[in-house]
Parts: structure tokens; sequence; C-alpha cells
């Protein structure tokens, strides 16, 4: 199967250049992102790690358009990013599928705002229900679908409109450890079949450094990042390779600073 | 506990997870099924009967042993005679079709017109604003205070009638319709947000659908106030309805109609309260089914 996501005519390259962010806190500014910069290339699979309250979230929101009041710049194949479009995705940690429509029809919004017929529409949902692996689950509805399962809808909702960048936001954080490790897994397998590029923040450092091209480390108060660090293992990884435990170490010394 | 699955044969931990879950609802119906006509029917009935039966029982000991005098509270036999002389001799049919109407047309006129103003308050913070506060002041005025204005304006038509529940019904669906909306969680208005949803669906397929049971309640509550202001209009002018009948009763000082009047009030409630409460089940399939 072959998805045309952004990495043929290499779309998708994010720069976030000197990116900060306050909230008014009783009458007061406090500042939860300060000084961000990072360049992001097409088709890489980038992890923020950080400890609850480093902005992490926050990035990411500022990412997909649904906050525009920052300092800097946030660049999407040199165009400034203004409100959410269809070149961004992103997937939650709550599915947030509505629980009034069924799966189908969940993934079928995210296809509205492209205006395509309707024929086009159901094999991109059908072909998307597929790429996540929910065939036979289309007219099910949220809640009878298990916490993995209910995530992979929201990852299907979140590509059927063919974004350049997926934002995942604690994606898998919300469930069990064995669920957890097959959707990372399922995640590296779309990210490689439809080579979009993948943005995840987490706090699972080893989930972090199993499926990344790059981690990024952030500190809070305020938000800054701290490191960079590259993963030059190869996949599949061995999460007991030396190389691997050593790296995911670095990462927890860096954070723990 | 441990685990013991050879890594690599764990396909699809969740999926599993589904089917595990699907038995034992198979299995409770099957179990249901053997058990409930022996035993539910009875069960059924009997529950929510007791009490009324209670009531029922309480009433007749009262008036056989005179402790209230019969003018006061007539026999629960006189009530059934008054009830069946009524039937038989029509009245209740002509009253009642003639209240009924009332009740259904001034919560359809009042209804629509309260999910129409409620959604706009609910999606327009501007129009929220400007009307709420001049809505929920009026909205405080009980509909007797404004019989006398309406009287002047609209006469004792018909039409007034119709206006006063309409107005009763109006009310509560305005505000549960603009609170269930502007209640809509705030993670689901993002997802619209991102996914750039057009205003047209953004009401029918996440504010109508999210609000449905907080207005559901509002329609509830409205029936409720329907029928007091139709009670209370049918008293101060009308010349036929269920209420009519009742301050007809009393005037002649035979309260076994005005029981029979209430009686009948409370049973057509009930079955127009259970209607409602079936469209909504039929509204919300999607839910989980209640154990």
């Amino acid at each position: 199967m072959s998805l045309s996501h952004g990495v043929i005519d290499d779309q998708g390259a994010l720069a976030i250049r000197a990116v900060s962010k306050s909230y008014q806190v009783d009458g007061r500014a406090l500042q939860v992102l300060k000084g961000i910069a990072l360049d992001i290339a097409p088709g890489e699979f980038v992890s923020v790690v950080g400890a609850s309250g480093c902005g992490k979230s926050t990035l990411l929101r500022l990412i997909v358009g649904l906050d525009t009041a920052y300092d800097g710049a946030i660049l999407l194949d040199g165009r400034r990013i203004e409100g959410p479009g269809p070149d961004r995705g992103i997937v939650f940690q709550d599915h947030r599928l509505f629980p009034w429509l069924t799966v189908a029809d969940n993934i079928s919004l995210g296809l509205e705002a492209a205006n395509v017929p309707i024929p086009e529409q159901q094999r991109r949902v059908a072909e998307n229900i597929a790429l996540v692996g929910l065939d036979g689950f289309e007219n099910a509805y949220p809640h009878q679908l298990s916490g993995g399962m209910a995530q992979r809808a929201a990852i299907a909702r979140a590509l059927v409109g063919e974004p350049e960048i997926l934002l995942l936001d604690e994606p898998l954080g919300a469930l069990d450890s064995l669920t957890r490790a097959y959707l990372q897994e399922e995640l590296l397998r779309i990210w490689r079949q439809g080579g979009v590029t993948m943005i995840m923040v987490t706090h699972d450092v080893e989930e972090a450094v199993y499926l990344s091209d790059r981690v990024v480390v952030m500190e809070p108060r305020p938000g800054r990042i701290s490191a960079v660090l590259p993963v030059d293992l190869p996949r599949p990884r061995d999460r007991a390779a030396a190389e691997f435990i050593r790296l995911k170490e670095r990462i927890l010394r860096a954070l723990s600073r | 506990m441990t685990v013991s699955s050879p890594p690599g044969s764990f396909a699809s931990p969740d999926l599993r997870h589904v089917a595990t879950r699907s038995r034992p609802g198979v299995l409770a119906a099957l179990t249901w099924k053997r058990v409930r006509p022996r035993f539910w029917p009875v069960a059924q009935f009997l529950l929510p009967a007791a009490f009324p039966l209670a009531i029922l029982i309480a009433w007749q000991v009262t008036t056989a042993n005179n402790w209230l005098p019969v003018q006061i509270l007539p026999t629960p036999a006189t009530v059934l005679s008054t009830f069946w002389d009524l039937v038989t001799g029509g009245d209740i049919v002509v009253n009642l079709q003639i209240s009924f109407w009332r009740i259904s047309l001034g919560l359809a006129v009042g209804g629509l017109a309260g999910l129409a103003f409620g959604t706009v308050l609910g999606v327009s913070r501007a129009a929220d604003e400007m009307l709420g506060p001049l809505f929920k002041a009026l909205a405080q005025v009980p509909s007797l205070g404004w019989v006398p204005i309406l009287i002047l304006i609209f006469g004792l038509d018909e039409m007034l009638k119709i206006i006063i529940i309409a107005k009763a019904c109006f009310v509560p669906i305005v505000l549960a319709t603009s609170e269930g909306i502007r209640n809509v969680p705030r993670p689901y208005r993002e997802v619209a947000q991102v996914l750039r949803l057009r205003r047209r669906s953004v009401l029918t397929k996440l504010l109508i659908p999210a609000a449905l049971p907080t207005v559901f309640g509002g329609i509830r509550l409205a029936l409720s106030h329907a029928w007091i202001a139709l009670i209370v209009v049918e008293m101060l002018a009308a010349a036929e309805g269920v209420g009519y009948m009742m301050v007809w009763g009393r005037t002649l000082f035979q309260i076994d109609i005005v029981i029979v009047g209430m009686l009948i009030i409370g049973g057509i409630g009930l079955l127009m309260d259970a209607g409602l409460a079936r469209i909504e089940r039929g509204m919300r399939r999607w839910e989980p089914a209640r154990a």
C-alpha cells in the first residue's frame, strides 16, 4: 500500500525559532516556554520528553495552531503557522472520539475540511481504518472499543486528512503496558508506511528512545530545551542492548539535572 | 500474576480485550431470558405499584373510619364511580381532548422556540451577553404574572392559553439548551477546531448530540410546567378542559371530580414523560446500556 504522505515531495519541514510563551496567572506573567529553537526534517520521528510542567504539551498546541499567542516563529515549509491546518494532525492522550459517532464517522470528520467527493472520502476512510488495523470495527461506537483501539481510531482520524506532520500528545500514556508495547510497533509501522513527520510528547524515556530519530529533553520553569540527543540505533531496536540502555540513562540524567 | 504468552505472539492484545468483554454479555443475555418469564412480570408491576397501593389502602381506611368527612375526602369507590360516569358520559373525553391539544401545541411552540433561542444563546457569547440578562429577568416572572397583560392583548381566546403554556415551556428549554451547549467539553471543541469542521457540522455533529441529555431534561421539566400553566389558564378563563373540570368540581364541592382530574393529569403526565424518555433513548442509541 502506498499512501501519498509528504515524504515524496519532501514536505513537512518544521522550523521553531525562538518561541516563548507566557500565561497570565493572577495578573502576573508566568513563562511556560522560553527560547525554544528546533528544526525538524521531513519524515523525521522526534520525541519530546520532560518533567510535567515543562511546557511540552503547550509546544504541541502551538504547533497544531490551537494557540497562536506566542513570541517567535513556527514555520512549516517556510510558512508561518496561523492556526489549525490540513498539514498537521494531532492525537491527544484521551482519544477524544465523539461518543455518538461510529468509528468510521469519527474518522470521516478528519476529511470534512478537505472537501473530497464522497466515494474518495469513503475510500480514504477505509484505507486508514485498515492502516490502523481496525477492519471490522467501522460501525462500532467508541464505548465498545478498548483504550488501545480507541487510540488507533484517533490516529486514523488524524491521518485521514493526509497531514505532513502528525503531533502525538502522550498518545500511549493512558494504556496498559502490553497494549502500549503493541501500539509502539504500530506507530513505527504507520510512520514507515506513510512517511509522515512525527512529533511525540511523552514522559516515557524508553518509549522515546525506542521510537525516535532524536529525543528532545526539556526542563521546566521556564520550559526550555536542555538537550537534543540523536538516537543512532538501527531499527528494530533492542531495549536490552547496552547502547540502548546507555542512551536511556543519559536522557534520564539530563532530565534530573 | 504472570502473562505467559511467548514474545512476538501477543498479536493485538487490545482486540483480545474486546472479545473477552463481549462474552459475559452473551451469557447474561441467556440467563436473563431463562429467569425472566417466571419471575419478572410480577416483580416488574409489584415494585412501582406498591406505594400507590399503600396510599389507596390508607385512603380507604381513612374514609371507612370517617376520620375525614366524605365531603372533603370522598371514598375511593365514589371517585371510581364518578370516573366511570365521566368516561361514559363523554365529559372526560371532550375535556381531555381539548387539554391535551393545548398542552401539545403549547409544548411544540414553546419548545421549538426555546430550542432555537437556547441554541443561539449557547453558541454565541455576544447574544448571551446581550439577551441573557433580559431573558433571565423575564423568566423569573411566573406564568401567572403574565396573565393580566396577555388577557388585555389577546383576550380570553384559545390564543391566550397556548401562549401561556408555550411561555411556561419556553423558559426551561431555553435554559437547558443554552447550558447544554455551553457545557460541551472543551476537549471536544478543540477537536472540532483542529479538524476545522464547518459551522453546520459543529452544530449537528458536536453541539447538539453533546447537549441532548441536558436538553431532554429541560423538555421533561417543561412538560410539568406546561401542566401547571394549563390548569392555571383553564381555571382562570375556560369553559372546557381538565383544569376547568376540576374548578367546576370544586365550586360544586364535588371533590371526587377534582380527584379524578388529579388522577388523569398524573396518568397522562406519566405517559408523556415515558414517551419522551423513549424518544430520548432512541436518539442516544450510541450510549452504553445502563445495567
